[in-house]
């Protein structure tokens, strides 16, 4: 099962309004700065009422990949996933049954 | 012989048949990046005996395939990357697909997660003068820009379901073929029987004991001899059709059952352990009963046990027999069922008349005998206020979790298990997407 990190980060973003879109622009996590590369994957769900944007996206360097993860009503970011490209593994949190 | 006599059917192939290739494990490559070129599996668990669903293109290479378990599949190809799956993802991409189609026609039927159907002969820009390969081609683009570069599909034309779908397995991935009277004969040719969609080894071994060794050897059979001597049953002259492009398919079925299954990770025989998964199977169930607005007259309960690792099918209404394996029951219990409550007390009840002679590995829950809530046909000798009451108590509960997010308000024997019954999506049931 894919279990949210859910940790929270720093996030700058900006909303281009030709192209209608947020864009995460560059994320502060663990001490590093991060500048994203654009959005491969976007996708919504929802918990009860609250709605949940989730972008799936890499670093401009293409060394990183991240599942960010935005609450629509408190606005606050968390990340789900990560992956960097030389350990070939994507992390998240698991839980056992 | 005598019996059905049909010609190859020669009007303009409008039937088109789209899938997504390896629907999970691109879409998890289109989402990251670091994944594109690399084997990926995606597996109901990333526990060494959890089964692979999907794989990339680059593990399929490597040998593998859906149904092997991680551990054989990090042998077959170390360094694959294993994933568990992803469902709102994969809905979205379902979502984002069809959208694209219903730009060609409203006559899209999705016949799973990745895979639609769509009848052209309405289609306003067919009729303005398009054809079937160009719109094809711009559905493939319109793919691409819809879900991302990773993502591909294979788009198949032809004068009925199936030879579409055969049109579309012809160049995987990626590909665009068209079956037509023209080259039909010529595809069979290059085909084995296994190829064709819908035939699998057992039905293999059925053709070739009664002479048929290839596909052009089966297009060329009576239809008589199809159906009395082959297959001995209506499904003899189906195929008789299919293969010759007329369409015996395009039947919709409506939902039979509606239940939910689990893969124990700690297998167990504790009856309390087990009646806690049953709690949440039970309000799985009864969510999705209710979201349809069903209820259901009967409850079957299966379970497999842990020294069995071959997965069989169930039928009908009666006890299971071989008692190593797994167990199954399954019966109407003259009482609508609706409420969560109601579903868990058959299925506990259900549980307690098992015999359970090892660990359970798997267990699941099946409504079945479905009937839609109409509040027009009450009973006047049933129990109407009962049903009335438990269904506005079910409803209230369905209205505080779908505010505040699943299991919010759960019965008490559910209150250590969060997260234990995980969200997963059928590959060829997508009713509830709809």
């Amino acid at each position: 099962m894919r279990e949210s990190l859910n940790e929270p980060v720093s996030v700058v973003s900006y909303y281009n309004s030709s192209s209608r879109q947020v864009q995460p622009y560059q994320l502060n996590w663990q001490g590093q700065i991060y500048k994203l590369g654009k959005i491969d994957f976007w996708h919504k769900t929802r918990r009860g009422d609250v709605l949940i944007h989730h972008f799936s996206m890499g670093d401009i360097g293409g060394t990183a990949y991240f599942k960010l993860a935005l609450d629509a009503t408190t606005l606050h970011w968390t990340i789900e996933e990560y992956m960097t490209a030389d350990q070939m593994e994507v992390v998240y949190e698991r839980f056992e049954a | 012989m005598s019996g059905l006599k049909l010609d190859i059917n020669t009007t303009e192939p409008l039937v088109m048949h789209i899938d997504l290739n390896s629907c999970f494990a691109i879409i998890e490559q289109q989402a990251n990046r670091l994944l594109r070129g690399k084997p990926v599996g995606v597996a109901a668990y990333d526990t060494p005996r959890g089964f692979v669903v999907a794989s990339s293109y680059e593990a399929k290479a490597m040998g593998v395939k859906l149904g092997v378990n991680v551990a054989q599949a990090r042998l077959l190809c170390p360094g694959i990357v294993i994933m568990t799956p992803d469902p709102p993802k994969y809905r979205e991409a379902h979502r984002r697909f069809k959208d694209v189609l219903l730009k060609y026609t409203d006559d899209v039927t999705p016949k799973s997660i990745d895979e639609f159907v769509m009848h052209l002969e309405n289609s306003p820009l067919f009729k303005q003068g398009m054809t079937v390969k160009s719109m094809g081609y711009q559905i493939k683009d319109g793919i691409y820009q819809s879900l991302g570069e990773a993502v591909t599909v294979n788009v198949g034309i032809g004068p009925n379901r199936f030879l579409a779908k055969l049109a579309a397995g012809l160049h995987k991935p990626n590909g665009l073929d068209l079956i037509d009277h023209k080259n039909l004969r010529d595809t069979y040719e290059s085909l084995d029987l296994l190829d064709l969609p819908g035939i699998n080894t057992r039905y293999k071994r059925r053709l070739e004991a009664h002479g048929i060794k290839t596909p052009l050897q089966f297009l060329d059979a009576d239809e008589e001899y199809l159906r009395k001597r082959v297959f001995k049953s209506i499904v003899g002259q189906q195929w008789y059709m299919r293969l010759r492009g007329h369409e015996p398919d395009r039947r919709e079925f409506g939902r039979k059952t509606i239940g939910h299954q689990h893969a124990i990770a700690k297998q167990t025989s504790d009856p309390e352990e087990l009646n806690k998964i049953l709690m949440k199977l039970s309000e799985k169930t009864g969510r999705r009963l209710r979201k349809n607005n069903l209820y259901a007259g009967g409850i079957s309960l299966w379970m497999g046990f842990a020294s069995n690792h071959r997965l069989w099918s169930i039928t009908g209404s009666s006890a299971f027999t071989d008692q190593r394996t797994g167990w199954h029951h399954g019966e109407k219990v003259g009482s609508r069922l609706y409420a969560t409550h109601d579903i868990f007390a058959h299925a506990k009840r259900l549980l307690e008349s098992a015999k359970v002679v090892e660990p359970v590995r798997i267990i699941s829950v099946t409504t079945f005998d479905l009937h839609k809530w109409d509040p027009e046909q009450l009973d006047i000798f049933g129990n109407e206020r009962g049903y009335l009451a438990a269904r506005r108590i079910s409803d209230a509960l369905d209205v505080v979790n779908n505010r505040y997010g699943e299991f919010s308000v759960i019965p008490a024997n559910m209150m250590d298990m969060k997260g234990t019954i995980i969200d997963r999506v059928a590959f060829g049931n997508i009713k509830d997407m709809e």
